[in-house]
């Protein structure tokens, strides 16, 4: 026992020369690289869905909550605590009373309030609503029948009530993006001019080129930010970005498979490889009014005659984790025991028959061009389905198209990505028949014995029995196979030497808390 | 006569392209789409595959050589379909005249004035990517300049005295455009097909990189190449190969419009353009 | 000259009128919607949000009021507000057109100052090695695509020998500008070259030209005067024609170089479904093309007083 003591200490004082050989330089600029698309659609974040908008928001704003990514969950942010009722529904913050805007106003209470009033607005279309939608009396907001949250109330300039309208983690729904906290004063340059409340002020902004942003001095977390400039660089060419991350023109680069591989085996560029399980589930979704996937026998062959893990690994260079259910191995409600679907084209020859298709059948399944989710993985299923007789006819579309289809219910099969975290409940009421087709319930499934159990666990007040009926509908799920069971995504993203603090996000590996990034003097940047 | 250098090479190339895409199913070793074997995937130029494989394990070499049907359909359909519409506006208008000739101009200036790039890309974008919407796409956005050359050389013809005798004895519109006049203007309009196929080929490949150009089953050099973009430094073998066919074919079409040019064109140097 | 001008930009608005038309009925039957773009990767939008934007956006209107509120507005030089960023079109142009300017500009000159000397030395030696290379190379670069010459360019020039930027707008200083407008214009460069080795070998074989050397003048200054100037109408009619669809053939450096111009946000726009910034930039691109070619129509007119018009 002493000598495990011993050792522990031994271990911090490692710990702690590695902390004092790193210890961050102030200075320097940041250049992330955004990998999704050529422009932003807009700085308002309030207004914009997309992931690569939250880059640069992630510098710009806070949110109530934040992700973190060391300890796996969500942490209060603009609040010091938070106290809650025993029925689960009433939460008190203490909010932060050292919180500044980059106009130099100080956060209030009311700040909050008018923030999630706005994105409730029935006028106009804000993508935050379904997560502000937790909050009591929101849904009337966004009808549109009141003004007032009933759910918010202001006990003091520091002090914010919160009720909820069901018994649900908010800080799940409260870190997004889309829900930060802005100032009312701004609303009208908010996409020109960003004003809030996180360690970076706007500087500029060249549409479809570049934003930059410089440390904003008033930031409540003393001695961060780090670095004096935040410069997110639009990069969406992958080959281009490659051969700028070569040549040291970016600090960060999003890889995708092909180049993940090269950058592995490169023994330098290898050094700099951050990765993580992100909480992504890829998928092929089958309709069930096509009639061969009616029958669970036919959805189950499909799993056992594609040899998934040869994709993942040769394909997809093992950029991606193998699915073994619908919620990612990040979920509190995972089911570490269940194995996946065995490659067993015999049994999945043996289950067609069964169901009335010794010769196989035809499908056709809709893809977008995406190479970690789409077409090539396509093509190598095609030669593994043709084995146990099915004929798989690709058809593609473009992403947007591919969404509008799942929502019509007009393909026959898609494969997609979906996001599958980190609230699981959420997560799995894609599958709830109640769920409208429209909202995410794109196999049309519907089992009452699942219904049941997501209806308990939405009312368990039990943190682990919740996550316990949780786990059971995920292992339903599993075995009913309403979709093929692909891969989780890996994210991988490659850093220069000189950049450390980043985080691995497994929300998006992209959404770095800027603040704690910082640059060393090998950086090129001025 | 002198040699014409340009002629017989761009013949020559654009030739091995069309046998090699009309021999396709009997010189290659693989078939294109379904001999996958991800075991294979991404091997280096060697015996068993002298163009290494792709990402899915196929045979480059096979696919290079069906995607020559793909990409010389696409030039040589998407081309044709150009030239016909082309030809007979530009025929009819500058024979007719009149309220259609106006109508003819304003369309080709409307079509000159609309980039063909973006014009494809909205086309595609509509129809969803695929090789039917592709020749069409690329078949209907750029028959301006035949059209306009067809046009003006009626206009200059249309007063020559075999037109007129043929008109004196009685023979039909049609019959005086098709077998008087068409026959006359082909020789400049041929130059600027083949000059308009081998800018189809390009053209492929531009919207193959923008993301919606044509897709499965068969490959087409255009995809292949954007597909491989992003190994261009790792796997060069992956882009060497498609990019090299697509160089030859496109060179072999220019060189044989610019030889053709001098044969069948030899007074209007001007409209090199 | 002054009646010429208007007459000239009057015939334009025929065709203008009909590009509206024409890109308004192109962009009313694509399928998807901007509502339903910003899914990629499982992020979808809530169904009641995406009604509320639809609603907002006037989507679901009847065709032919949408179509008047689009004409009506577009007279009056409002192109309506993007869907992506909910800004007036005319600002999110407005932030383009310089950079989209600059690139087509530096392009055009990479073209003139190459390939006009290129075609003219060819030219002077017909069937020499020095013409033979120079016409080869000119059909070489048009025979590749442009998204992989652009590609090389910044492999050569950004990662191997590391002499200027791969990638960006940066600053906006002209070491950003180099790769991408060397990319662009490569094709009108040899287009160019062609052109002109074309045109002063006809003025050369010319009735005057002999006249002129038999005269007795220098080499020189007949090479330099007569020829140049009758050369010089059919050069500057390709440069017009190649200038004019610049901004238009620039989409995929433009996106490949992460450029800022018009074309990558066309690019974007399109695959987005914003629809009033599609038909915005189209707008200012065939404008742009019709403008410039109206200028090379006057510009005729200055070389060569004998050009009047129908």
């Amino acid at each position: 026992m002493r000598k495990l003591a011993w050792m522990a200490a031994a271990l911090a004082v490692l710990a702690l020369g590695q902390a004092q050989a790193q210890t961050p330089r102030k200075g320097g600029t940041i250049r992330f690289s955004a990998p999704y698309s050529a422009s932003l659609n807009s700085l308002d974040i309030h207004t914009t869905p997309r992931a690569q908008d939250d880059i640069v928001g992630k510098a710009l704003n806070r949110s109530l909550y934040s992700w973190d990514s060391a300890a796996g969950k969500v942490v209060l942010e603009l609040a010091k605590s938070v106290s809650v009722s025993a029925d689960g529904l009433v939460y008190t913050y203490k909010l932060r009373d050292d919180a500044y805007f980059h106009n130099g106003r100080k956060m209030t209470a009311d700040d909050i309030i008018w923030s999630y009033s706005r994105i409730l607005d029935s006028s106009r279309g804000f993508p935050g609503v379904r997560y502000i939608r937790i909050i009591k009396g929101a849904a009337e907001v966004e009808k549109g029948q009141t003004k007032e949250i009933s759910g918010l109330r202001k006990i003091d300039d520091f002090t914010l009530e919160m009720t909820l309208a069901d018994r649900v983690e908010p800080g799940y729904y409260l870190f997004n993006g889309t829900t930060a906290i802005l100032p009312k004063e701004e609303e009208s340059r908010l996409n020109s001019h960003p004003i809030g409340l996180g360690p970076f002020k706007f500087v500029e902004h060249i549409p479809g080129s570049r934003v930059v942003a410089e440390r904003w001095e008033k930031f409540y977390k003393p001695g961060k930010p780090y670095a004096d400039r935040f410069v997110l660089l639009m990069m969406p060419e992958a080959a281009a970005r490659d051969l700028a991350f070569r040549s040291k023109e970016i600090d960060t680069s999003i890889l995708g498979p092909a180049q993940y591989v090269v950058y592995r085996n490169d023994p330098e560029l290898s050094k700099g490889i951050l990765e993580v399980a992100e909480m992504f589930t890829r998928s092929m979704q089958f309709n069930p009014a096509y009639k061969p996937f009616s029958d669970k026998r036919v959805r189950q062959a499909i799993n056992y005659a594609v040899d998934t893990d040869l994709i993942i690994k040769r394909l997809v260079k093992d950029k991606a984790y193998r699915a073994t259910s619908w919620l990612p191995s990040a979920s509190p409600a995972f089911d570490k025991s269940i194995k996946p679907y065995p490659y067993d084209p015999e049994k999945a020859k043996k289950l067609l028959a069964e169901a009335g298709y010794p010769n196989g059948f035809e499908f056709e399944i809709t893809t977008s061009a995406n190479e970690s989710w789409g077409l090539p993985i396509v093509e190598a299923m095609i030669p593994m389905l043709a084995k146990v007789g099915i004929k798989m006819k690709p058809k593609m579309v473009e992403v947007t198209v591919l969404t509008e289809v799942a929502m019509k219910g007009e393909h026959q099969a898609f494969i997609g990505s979906s996001l599958t975290g980190p609230d699981s409940l959420a997560t799995l009421l894609c599958f709830y028949s109640k769920t409208p087709r429209t909202a995410c319930n794109y196999t049309g499934f519907n089992d009452p014995a699942f219904d049941k159990l997501i209806d308990e666990a939405g009312q368990a007040v039990d943190q682990a029995k919740r996550n316990d009926l949780l786990r059971q509908a995920n292992n339903l799920i599993f075995e009913a196979a309403p979709v093929w069971f692909f891969n989780y995504n890996k994210a991988v993203m490659a850093y220069q030497p000189w950049i450390h603090g980043l985080q691995a996000n497994p929300t998006e590996l992209t959404h770095q808390y800027v603040e704690d990034v910082w640059v060393d003097e090998r950086s090129p940047a001025k | 006569m002198k040699f014409r250098a340009n002629l017989y090479i761009g013949g020559a190339f654009f030739a091995t392209a069309v046998i090699v895409g009309v021999l396709a199913p009997v010189i290659a070793t693989h078939d294109p789409v379904f001999d996958a074997n991800l075991m294979n995937a991404e091997l280096p130029p060697g015996w068993e595959y002298p163009f290494g494989t792709d990402a899915q394990g196929r045979d480059i070499y096979s696919r290079v050589v069906h995607g020559a049907r793909i990409s010389l359909t696409v030039g040589l359909v998407a081309q044709c379909i150009n030239s016909i519409i082309g030809v007979s506006l530009g025929l009819t208008a500058g024979y007719w005249g009149g309220w259609w000739d106006d109508l003819v101009s304003g369309l080709t200036n409307l079509m000159l004035a609309i980039p063909s790039l973006i014009f494809a890309l909205a086309i595609m974008a509509i129809l969803g990517p695929g090789l039917v919407s592709l020749l069409i796409a690329l078949g209907l956005t750029s028959w301006s300049y035949s059209c306009r050359l067809a046009r003006a050389q009626v206009l200059s013809l249309k007063s020559q005295g075999y037109v007129q005798a043929a008109k004196i004895l009685g023979y039909s519109d049609l019959r005086i455009m098709f077998t008087q006049l068409l026959p006359n203007i082909l020789g400049p309009l041929i130059v600027i097909a083949t000059l308009g196929a081998g800018g189809s080929i390009l053209a492929e490949a531009a919207l193959s990189f923008l993301g919606l150009g044509i897709r499965p089953p068969y490959p087409s050099w255009g995809s292949m190449l954007s597909d491989a973009r992003e190994q261009i430094t790792t796997a060069p073998w992956l882009s060497i190969f498609p990019g090299l066919a697509i160089f030859i074919t496109v060179l072999g079409l220019n060189l044989l419009g610019d030889g053709l040019r001098d044969i069948l064109d030899p007074q209007s140097r001007e409209r090199t353009s | 000259m002054l009646a010429v001008l208007l007459r000239r930009l009057l015939n334009i608005i025929p065709t203008v009128g009909a590009v509206i038309l024409v890109i308004f009925l192109l962009f009313s039957v694509i399928p998807g919607s901007f509502t339903s773009t910003g899914a990629e990767d499982g992020r979808m939008l809530d169904p009641q949000v995406m009604e509320r934007m639809r609603k907002e956006m006037g989507l679901d209107d009847p065709i032919l009021e949408r179509f008047g509120r689009y004409v009506g507005h577009t007279l009056v030089g409002d192109l309506g507000k993007s869907f992506r960023t909910r800004e007036p079109v005319t600002k999110l142009i407005g932030d383009r057109l310089w950079p989209s300017l600059k690139l087509a500009i530096a392009a055009m000159c990479f073209a003139i100052l190459v390939g006009v000397p290129l075609g003219f030395i060819a030219a002077l030696r017909p069937g020499s090695i020095v013409d033979s290379v120079s016409m080869v190379g000119a059909v070489s670069g048009l025979s590749l695509p442009q998204f992989w010459l652009g590609l090389m360019l910044m492999y050569l020039f950004g990662l191997l020998l590391g002499w200027l930027p791969s990638f960006g707008y940066g600053d906006g200083g002209p070491r950003y500008l180099i790769l991408p407008a060397l990319a662009l214009g490569f094709n009108p460069m040899a287009l160019l070259a062609r052109t002109t080795r074309a045109a002063v070998l006809d003025v050369l074989n010319a009735d005057f030209v002999r006249t002129a050397r038999s005269k007795g003048m220098a080499e020189t200054r007949v090479v330099t005067w007569h020829v140049m100037r009758n050369a010089l109408v059919l050069v500057i009619t390709t440069i017009g024609l190649q200038f004019g669809s610049l901004m238009g053939a620039a989409v995929v450096v433009e996106k490949l170089f992460s450029w800022p111009g018009l074309g990558s946000l066309l690019v974007d726009s399109v695959f987005q479904r914003d629809i009033p910034a599609v038909q915005g930039c189209i707008l200012v691109i065939v404008l742009f093309f019709l403008v410039i070619n109206t200028l090379v129509d006057l510009a005729y007119a200055v070389i060569d007083p004998r050009i009047r018009y129908a």
